[in-house]
């Protein structure tokens, strides 16, 4: 059976059929294998009649069936919703955002649900892509503004840049199969030819474990999980010498964290990574693997910066919400909302404009503050926000987990010391809360919102 | 009650001198100890919030009770209430009373 859409990529698989292509509980799976098995996911899909352009979700994690049904769906033009447990209790709201016709769930490794809904897709932009025979995907955003918005993409150009052959790597799915980042981790690993290795249980242990026996070369995470692995000390426990490069993106990186990772890791590379639900991920080189600076672009992107915040013109940027207004402006910009600092060709991520916090007219950014923090002896984690204050508008609001059992008073006073002369005396925290809970989301990112969501 | 608001602000001061926000003797904080406004007060806007932030946040761990010392109504008083460790503490047991009807 000849595919349409991933032709390139079946011709790819097909001349490296005895290597790994993905590596899920502890079993290896070959080319050849995926080969046969997006063919059999055609087939079943003609059998099954679902219909070609259908809005289909994929409720499952990254399995070798998951990742061969998704790659049959695209081929069959299908407007495809990947969906994961760690939006379990979203589900119902998401499939009827994309007006799914039909669901798939794959539990495991093996197909758990194939159910027609009745419903049939007719919204503007689905239609189109279905009319122009274009598969689409929909990526919905955390959300920690409110509402979780559902972008839509044409898969047609997102799969173009795929085409150009770059360097394979044996590289570690951490980041979740319904993010931006997981999808482009997959699409890039398998159309090098590279080896996936999946990860059922995201700690800094399983994760190392993993890296450790089937020679990872890449781990793309985010700076939370870094700072878990720094604190769990897991890199000591395994023998971590395959792995060649990390990349960390999704959140703001505290300098502190970075250089840390740099100083017990000093042959791996460190990259930052800049990607957005809305516009895909960009090509990005850190200027070193301990400088936060990095040159952000490649082809088909063009960056500019308007008042401090970065704005990105994308190629393959999504068609737009669907449920919600477009953020483009008139010629086709997004608005990243993203604060960043700016030298020669190098920018610098400051942190969300709306994350900014306001004392006294001066403007503190919670990366920084953060970044100070975590250098403190016993120091776990920490999270800084804004919080209202009558008096000076806003104040800097720090939760912190430490592992040193010293009473509130003790660590403020021992903080308000170590602060000095790091940090300049209005973005030293006001408020510090000591908390014994994980700071971060499922997926490994800090919990800012209000009341600790995300 | 009241001493016991009075040493919680003390020792919030300490903690305060300890970190080199707040210059005072604090061996003779007293109830005429000045803290903001006027000539004496030595307190500035941010060290006076952290000083209430953290009074407010050793009232709901000591009593239990969640209260806002900064609010609106304190904030417009034509004499401050936040002028001195005893006008802090009247303040602080006032609002206490209203949080407990």
């Amino acid at each position: 059976m000849k595919a349409t859409h991933i032709q390139f990529m079946l011709d790819r698989f097909q001349s490296h059929p005895e290597d790994d292509a993905i590596i899920w509980s502890d079993q290896r799976f070959s080319y050849g294998w995926l080969v046969n098995a997006v063919q059999d996911w055609m087939r079943q899909l003609d059998e099954q009649q679902v219909p070609r352009g259908a809005s289909v979700s994929l409720e499952a994690d990254f399995s070798p069936n998951a990742i061969a049904l998704l790659l049959a769906l695209i081929d069959r033009d299908c407007i495809l919703v990947p969906l994961t447990s760690s939006v379990e209790q979203k589900k119902p709201e998401f499939r009827a955002i994309c007006e799914v016709e039909v669901i798939l769930e794959i539990d495991g490794n093996q197909l758990k649900t194939y159910q027609t809904t009745g419903v049939k897709a007719s919204h503007p932009m689905i239609v189109r892509l279905k009319d122009a025979k274009h598969p689409g995907l929909v990526l919905f955003s955390s959300g920690s503004t409110g509402k979780n918005k559902a972008a839509l993409h044409d898969f047609v150009p997102l799969l173009e840049k795929f085409k150009v052959p770059r360097h394979s790597m044996r590289t570690i799915t951490f980041l979740l199969f319904d993010h931006i980042g997981g999808i482009n981790t997959l699409l890039y690993t398998l159309s090098n030819a590279g080896c996936v290795i999946t990860v059922n249980d995201r700690s800094p242990d399983a994760v190392c474990a993993t890296i450790e026996k089937f020679k990872a070369e890449l781990l793309p995470t985010s700076p939370t999980f870094i700072n878990l692995i720094l604190i769990t000390r897991a890199y000591e426990r395994y023998d971590l010498s395959s792995l060649k490069m990390i990349t960390y993106g999704t959140e703001v990186m505290p300098e502190s964290t970075l250089q840390r990772m740099h100083s017990v890791l000093p042959n791996v590379n460190l990259l930052q990574t800049y990607g957005l639900s809305e516009v895909g991920i960009l090509r990005s080189k850190s200027k070193t693997s301990d400088s936060l600076w990095m040159k952000i672009g490649g082809e088909g992107f063009q960056t500019r910066i308007v008042d401090g915040l970065l704005e990105i013109k994308a190629e393959s940027a999504m068609l737009g919400y669907l449920n919600h207004e477009s953020p483009f402006t008139e010629d086709g910009w997004f608005k990243t909302g993203d604060a960043v600092e700016v030298d020669g060709e190098y920018i610098r991520i400051l942190g969300r404009k709306s994350e900014i916090i306001n004392v006294g007219g001066e403007k503190v950014y919670p990366a920084e503050v953060e970044s100070v923090i975590l250098q403190m002896d016993g120091v776990e984690d920490a999270i800084v926000t804004g919080a209202e204050n009558p008096i000076i508008g806003k104040i800097v609001q720090l939760q912190v987990r430490i592992s040193t059992g010293e009473t509130l008073s003790e660590f403020r006073s021992r903080m308000g010391v170590f602060c000095q002369g790091r940090l300049e005396r209005f973005k030293i925290p006001q408020k510090v809360t000591l908390v014994t809970d994980d700071l971060h989301s499922e997926r490994f990112k800090k919990l800012r919102g209000k009341d600790g969501k995300n | 009650m009241k001493d016991q608001i009075i040493s919680l602000i003390a020792e919030t001061l300490q903690e305060m001198n300890q970190s080199g926000e707040f210059t005072y003797e604090t061996d003779t904080i007293q109830g005429d100890t000045p803290l903001y406004g006027g000539i004496e007060g030595t307190l500035d806007s941010l060290g006076l919030v952290k000083l209430i932030v953290a009074v407010e946040q050793g009232i709901q761990d000591r009593l239990n009770i969640t209260v806002a010392l900064a609010d609106q109504k304190a904030l417009s008083q034509t004499r401050t209430p936040f002028r001195n460790v005893n006008t802090l503490a009247d303040h602080a047991i006032n609002v206490i009373g209203m949080a407990a009807t």
